[in-house]
């Protein structure tokens, strides 16, 4: 039997595609990565199926590529040594939302739109990367380790337990979903660690390279209904640092960013390109956004002493402007809530998709104060390239109150424009360098990013091989990423 | 018996001749009573051959590789609370960390770069001294901060500080074959701790688990944790032993203690306050813990327990909560009011209490576990939801019933909970008492085993897996989660040599006691590929 | 403790010690942190576990049952520890059990068993049977402290106990003692032929000679009549007040005579305002509680019965825990002067830190007596004090000498001096 008619044994022909129409969607994504198209795709609809799947790429020692919503930014899920991707958006099963916990449980191929429609129903909401796709995975962007918008919650991290399946077929429950019968069982999976080991970082960041998630746990907070937003303009990058710690460490307020010009006309542009265009001359540089939240008890009261504990930091320590509405855009403050806890409409252009077409960022961990160093450099290699330094976009998300922030550098390219997809591409890499020996921390290192990041982490990455070995002894999964 | 020549002298080399010793008494000194001896340990713990103390990370290295080159069986300690820490095979070598305690505080982020050497008393006070905090384990102030982080970690402040498994950040490790290891950003930056993530796949994943590897998979010798914002008054530390206490600045940080009128009210009245998004901590305590708190003496405590009555066990519904105003006093009177709120709808009565902390803030009053009766065992403790901590509590409860006496009798008391992560999770903890003079003192262990019976019986998560038979636990869980524990050990330590028999620990005191019964199959790690 | 002292009593508490190490760290209440944070000098010093409460207590187990015999380490880890108590108020605060009476008696069976003290200590033993006081001196000299214008009065309620150091080498200080009695109106006696306390023989296991010591002495105070004995040395103070009546099997309570130390005596007259202190002394002073006059200095308390369920004592004990020793009489009595600036270290009350010279180390370990000092000293430097006052003369002593060889631009000083001085009686000291 030939590998097709085996894998239509387990899934249905109906789910195994191969013909070169159907698989070039699994081939490229939005990112720069060179296409590379598998040679089947099939579309399981359970564990079980998973399973016998992964045991028939082990036997064939085809790689195997997870893909779980087709909304795909960084090359991740494009087969570079071809196999088989394993297309998950058949598994979109809410699976249990369980409101005394505060849990919902989804399947990979559940996506933002589809996960927030159902918590919202239970007066919830998932923290989410800012202006999240309405069609990427919730899971897979948790696994990613995706940052979210709301440094308030200490405990961070939404991701709790999981299932995996391993590239042995065995079928696994990480954290406390692994006690025996769950989930028809006292445990609820609300503890992602153990047992024995920490799975769930194994399988965090690594692009499925160490398993095939089938379900995850994933947390989900209170939907404020009462919110009062403050917006802080701000003319130099750097007068923004101190008011972010400050404001952070007096634990004030839900979500929060900094934002440039340029990235915020881009979400804000109703009419493209004309709002777009006008906004980019009339907002700030850069705008500090803090949303001060209700909780469930005496919404009212919350949001005051927060108010009033800002005012008072301000007055005395930060004396910076802070607005209840941003000049040109009226209405934002009643509307910016539920744009930043709900995906981006999907019946408009993604926003980082409006600008040119295409978008490639580069993003890290590092720590407010060192951003405006990150910025000169990011800017000043763009330059090089003769990449308008008014068209980089910057975003940062301070993260558990401002200890360290994700920082995001943007470039907006026309996708179909080789020269310039190419003069982004060498942009990119410099540019990573170049921060990489500034101190940047590249947690995910995509793309180009892996050899330039492992090669300065060797320990590490014996370590990392030993453990890949372990739980994929014959490298099937997704092979070529990272450092594997 | 004793170490080979070669390996001591290469040791000694290392550490310099006043930070090696081999005398029997120092051994013998290294074979004190800690955390679980007085059980089915006893039958396995025994005295190191040699005793040496590395004051650097280096030195643990070399130290780690000369028993590689030599192959002796190493026990890394720090402050030695657990039967684990205490050597179980002949000729080992205790690698004594207590000279390695550095401690660096990172204020404008937040975080706080440990050795091994160092306890949560010193870091806490040194955080909040920057108005910052950290959770102190209920193993207490004396701990060690590193040896927690990787072995357990909970505290009622879990209730916002989070899982301590979210905690850690930069991580300097000695792999069990001399390799070091650093994890976060540190695998890229040696002097930067201040991210723990990544790169890429996470490798904090093989560091602990539930509850860790109790010495089994090398030694951690530097670590950064979180610190959390917390208020800027200070805690005054008042009074004289043994009723030394902290001040509460009463506009900034208030305990709440209300009597709730049943199980059921109090299981929602946890689950309200993380609705809510109020509180710095909410736990329910065993009702003895309220009778040695209120006790003089040993005595005194044996005349009040013994007037304790079934009723009083099962009418007494307390919740003690914590509410911190982080922000500012407005804040304090703002959670108050919604505690008020919440407390009126489910009829919890309120209760005066006093406006300080002995026990949870800087403290966790472990050692006193033992006051009373000389003998205690967390029988279980673990991570899950509220509703899980309840029905886990009441169901040992139970089982319990079986083996009193000789343990002490609590008339049902379903243990210690309390809400973790705002109300998602719950951290619960099952305590057992008995005289170790009793001759039927092996009921405890008895129990314990029961009790992990009783988990895969009905589905509760434990944290003491691998503190259990992992034959036992590991086909139940994950399933065959010890499957893959194993070959990351026999990838990591291919002879066995950090703190054997290592994951197979319990199940030889089982082999060992002739108070236990194995009745379940045996596999061999040998044979695990 | 009643002669000879037996280690079996103390095998519960041996066997119970759970090593949590309340012995070794500053109550976690007060910790500041990694610097300051550890009590026991020994541990901090010698860092294996041996030297630690809880490794004395498995190494005396081991003795007890014959699975350890002693050896040169055995008895090192035995002596190199000043006796401070940071343990035992250490392990109330968690457990109640006994780890001071545990060494004590160990010490005891050492010397019993022919192993111990360490040669220092029988010399001392030595000079104090020949010429009663621990330092050799003549006997004849004992009185020499003596200045023209203090007259004790030849029989009086109040007996003055000077102590060796007062009597030999600190003479000042009982000088600035007499003085401060004398212009307070209070009458006192002399024992003539004062001995040594016996605090050196105790301290060091020599529990035979210390009972012929305190027999003398017991002996000599009833002839005087007297009813109060005061002192200005916490060695003296402590072994009159616990030793004595522990050793006897009494409660001090009912020795028939009350012991005070000065400033006991000193506190009560400023706050009768018998006592007046006029005279500034501008300085920023930080006081060091004594072990002996502090944590170890409550009353004993006798106790016979037996031990029941659960460890209980039948019948119920009065715990010796530390907490009610002297300590807030120095402090008001250095607040009340006026210019004090009075700044706590870290390391006070039942927590404090010795000042390295109790238990026999000074005598047979001066190097780590002096690195002993040479912490506190760092500690008071480091809370911004510009001197360090104790009310004990072996504190001062130690002190003395740590800051002649070291950095710190500290002074250290008995409290008597600074009384002295503010109340202008002559032999205040600045």
């Amino acid at each position: 039997m030939e590998i097709k008619e085996k894998l239509a044994k387990i899934v249905g022909a109906k789910y195994v595609l191969d013909k070169p129409g159907a698989l070039e969607v699994y081939s490229q994504d939005y990112s720069l990565t060179a296409p590379m198209a598998p040679s089947y795709a099939v579309q399981p609809q359970s564990s079980q199926e998973i399973s016998q799947i992964v045991k028939l790429a082990d036997e064939f020692r085809l790689p195997l590529v997870p893909s779980s919503s087709g909304v795909h930014f960084y090359g991740a899920s494009i087969p570079s040594q071809g196999g088989i991707v394993l297309d998950l958006s058949r598994m979109n099963r809410i699976l249990e939302v369980n409101t005394l916990d505060r849990i919902i449980r989804l399947e990979p191929g559940v996506i933002w739109q589809q996960a927030q429609a159902e918590v919202n129903k239970h007066e919830g909401t998932i923290i989410s990367p800012l202006f999240v796709h309405p069609r990427r995975s919730v899971v897979t962007d948790y696994l990613e380790r995706e940052v979210p918008t709301s440094p308030v919650y200490e405990y961070a991290e939404p991701l709790l337990s999981m299932e995996v399946v391993w590239a042995n077929g065995d079928i696994f429950r990480t954290g406390s979903a692994s006690a025996p019968g769950y989930p028809d069982s006292p445990s609820k999976g609300a503890n992602p660690q153990g047992p024995g080991l920490d799975f769930f970082r194994l399988l965090q960041g690594a692009q499925g390279t160490m398993g095939i998630v089938t379900w995850a746990a994933v947390k989900y907070e209170y939907l404020s209904l009462l919110n009062k937003v403050y917006f802080m303009p701000f003319k130099k990058l750097e007068d923004a640092i101190e008011p972010i710690y400050k404001i952070q460490r007096m634990v004030i307020g839900n979500e929060s960013f900094l934002i440039n010009s340029l990235d915020l006309a881009t979400v804000l542009a109703e009419k493209w390109p004309q709002d777009f265009d006008k906004l980019r001359e009339t907002l700030p540089p850069w705008t500090l956004v803090l949303v001060i939240a209700s909780s469930r008890g005496r919404p009212e009261e919350k949001i005051q002493y927060q108010e009033e504990a800002l005012k008072d930091l301000n007055s005395k320590f930060m004396k910076i402007e802070m607005l209840t509405s941003l000049p040109g855009v009226p209405g934002l403050e009643k509307k910016l809530p539920g744009m930043l806890r709900n995906p981006w409409p999907e019946k408009e252009t993604y926003w980082r998709l409006r600008n040119k077409g295409g978008w490639q960022n580069l993003f890290f961990i590092t720590m407010p104060e060192k951003v405006p160093g990150f910025h000169a450099t990011f800017t000043q290699v763009a330059a090089k390239y003769g990449y308008p330094v008014a068209e980089v976009g910057c975003y940062v998300q301070p993260i558990e109150r401002a200890r360290a922030c994700r920082c995001e550098f943007s470039c907006y390219y026309d996708p179909a424009d080789m020269a310039e997809r190419k003069k982004i591409g060498e942009l990119y890499a410099e540019a990573a360098r170049s921060l990489l020996n500034q101190g940047a921390y590249f947690t995910q290192p995509y793309g180009v990013l892996a050899d330039m990041v492992y090669s300065r982490a060797t320990g590490y990455v014996a370590a990392l091989k030993k453990v890949k070995k372990i739980f994929d002894p014959h490298n099937i999964m997704n092979p070529g990423k990272l450092c594997f | 018996m004793s170490i080979a020549r070669e390996a001591y002298r290469a040791l000694e080399s290392i550490v310099g001749p006043e930070h090696i010793s081999e005398d029997p008494v120092t051994c013998r000194a290294y074979r004190t009573k800690s955390y679980r001896r007085e059980t089915a340990y006893e039958t396995i713990c025994m005295a190191p051959e040699c005793v040496v103390m590395p004051k650097t990370t280096d030195e643990v290295q070399r130290i780690v590789r000369v028993c590689n080159r030599y192959k002796v069986p190493y026990t890394p300690t720090s402050t030695y609370w657990y039967a684990t820490s205490s050597p179980k095979k002949p000729n080992e070598l205790m690698i004594d960390l207590k000279r390695m305690n550095k401690l660096e505080i990172n204020d404008k982020h937040m975080y706080a770069i440990v050795e091994s050497g160092v306890v949560y008393g010193q870091l806490q006070q040194e955080a909040l001294d920057r108005g910052l905090y950290t959770m102190v384990s209920g193993g207490g102030s004396q701990v060690s901060v590193i040896c927690n982080h990787i072995n357990q970690g909970w505290s009622p402040l879990n209730y916002r500080t989070g899982l301590i498994g979210r905690r850690t950040l930069g991580i300097e490790w000695v792999l069990p074959d001399g390799e070091i290891l650093r994890l976060g950003s540190l695998a890229l930056n040696e002097d930067d701790y201040s991210w723990g993530e990544g790169i890429g796949p996470d490798l904090r994943g093989i560091l602990r688990g539930a509850s860790g590897w109790m010495g089994a998979m090398g030694i951690v010798t530097r670590l950064a944790t979180k610190l959390i914002p917390f208020q800027p008054e200070r805690l005054e530390p008042t009074g004289i032993s043994p009723d030394t206490t902290l001040m509460l600045p009463q506009n900034r940080i208030r305990w709440y203690n209300f009597n709730l009128p049943n199980r059921e009210s109090l299981e929602r009245a946890m689950y309200e306050l993380g609705w809510h998004e109020i509180a710095a901590a909410a736990t329910k305590v065993p009702v003895l813990w309220r009778y040695i708190a209120r006790a003089k003496s040993k005595e005194d405590f044996w005349r009040l327990w013994s007037q304790v009555t079934p009723e009083e066990i099962a009418s007494t519904h307390i919740l003690r909560i914590l509410v911190v105003g982080y922000t500012s006093e407005e804040q304090l009177d703002y959670e108050e009011r919604v505690l008020m709120d919440i407390m009126e709808r489910l009829g919890g009565e309120f209760r005066r209490t006093k406006p300080s902390d002995e026990s949870w803030i800087k403290n966790a009053d472990s050692a006193g576990m033992w006051w009373m009766t000389g003998g205690y065992v967390s029988i279980e403790y673990v991570i899950e939801t509220i509703q899980h901590g309840v029905k886990q509590g009441v169901a040992i409860a139970d089982l319990k019933k079986k083996f009193v006496p000789p343990l002490v009798n609590d008339f049902g008391d379903p243990g210690w909970f309390q809400a973790v992560e705002l109300g998602h999770g719950d951290y619960s903890e099952f305590l057992t008492y008995w005289d170790p003079d009793d001759k039927e003192y092996y009921k405890a262990d008895q129990m314990y085993l029961e009790t992990m019976k009783l988990n895969i019986d009905k589905g509760f998560y434990s944290s003491f897996l691998n503190a259990q038979p992992i034959w036992l636990t590991g086909p139940a869980f994950g399933p065959n989660y010890h499957l893959w524990q194993i070959r990351v050990k026999k990838a990591f330590d291919s002879d066995n040599l950090s703190n054997p028999p290592g994951l197979e620990c319990y199940d030889e005191i089982v082999e060992r006691s002739d108070h236990l019964t194995r009745d379940w199959e045996k596999g061999s790690m040998e044979e695990v590929v | 403790m009643v002669n000879p002292p037996k280690l079996e009593q103390y095998q519960y508490d041996m066997e119970r010690c759970i090593h949590c190490g309340g012995c070794r760290w500053v109550d976690h209440i007060y910790t500041p942190g990694v610097r300051f944070g550890v009590k026991c000098p020994s541990i901090a010093r010698f860092e294996f576990d041996e030297y630690a409460a809880y490794g004395r207590e498995e190494i005396g187990l081991a003795l007890l049952k014959g699975e350890l015999d002693y050896s040169p380490r055995f008895i090192d880890a035995v002596f190199q520890c000043q006796l401070c108590g940071a343990c035992d108020a250490g392990c109330k605060r968690n457990l109640d059990l006994e780890p001071l009476l545990t060494l004590e008696t160990l010490r005891a069976r050492c010397v019993a068993d022919g192993q111990g003290p360490l040669p220092a200590h029988k010399k001392v033993a030595d000079n104090i049977a020949k010429t009663h006081n621990r330092y050799g001196s003549p006997h004849k000299n004992r009185p020499q402290w003596l200045a023209d214008d203090i007259k004790p009065a030849a029989k009086a309620d109040m007996l003055y106990f000077v102590g060796c150091a007062s009597s030999y080498t600190a003479t000042s200080l009982a000088q600035a003692t007499a003085r401060i009695l004398q212009a307070s109106g209070a009458e006192f006696m002399l024992l003539g032929g004062e001995e040594c306390c016996g605090y050196p023989l105790y301290a060091t296991g020599q529990v035979d000679a210390f009972i012929k010591q305190m027999e003398r002495n017991l002996e000599a105070l009833k002839k005087s009549g007297a009813s109060t004995v005061i002192v200005n040395c916490a060695e003296c103070y402590k072994t009159w007040r616990v030793d004595y009546p522990k050793v006897l099997g009494k409660s001090t309570a009912d020795m028939g005579f009350t012991v005070m130390h000065i400033v006991e005596y000193v506190d009560q007259q400023l706050k009768d305002g018998k006592i007046k202190f006029k005279n500034p002394v501008e300085m920023k002073l930080t006081y060091h509680d004594s072990c002996n006059l502090g944590r170890l200095s409550e009353p004993s308390i006798y106790w016979e019965g037996t031990r029941g369920k659960y460890g209980c004592l039948e019948p119920s004990k009065e715990y010796r825990r530390g907490t009610y020793g002297i300590y807030q009489p120095p402090r008001d009595i250095l607040a009340a002067i006026p210019g004090v600036e009075l700044v706590e270290m870290y390391r006070h009350h039942e927590n404090t830190w010795c000042c390295g010279a109790g238990g026999g180390v000074r005598d047979a370990n001066k190097d780590f007596a002096l690195w002993t000092a040479q912490d506190r000293l760092e500690e008071a430097q480091d809370v911004g004090a510009e001197a360090i006052v104790s009310a004990c003369p072996y504190c001062k002593e130690n002190f003395s000498e740590a800051i002649k060889n070291g950095k710190e631009k500290l002074k250290a000083y008995d409290i008597v001096e600074l009384i002295a001085q503010a109340m202008k009686v002559r032999g205040g000291k600045r």
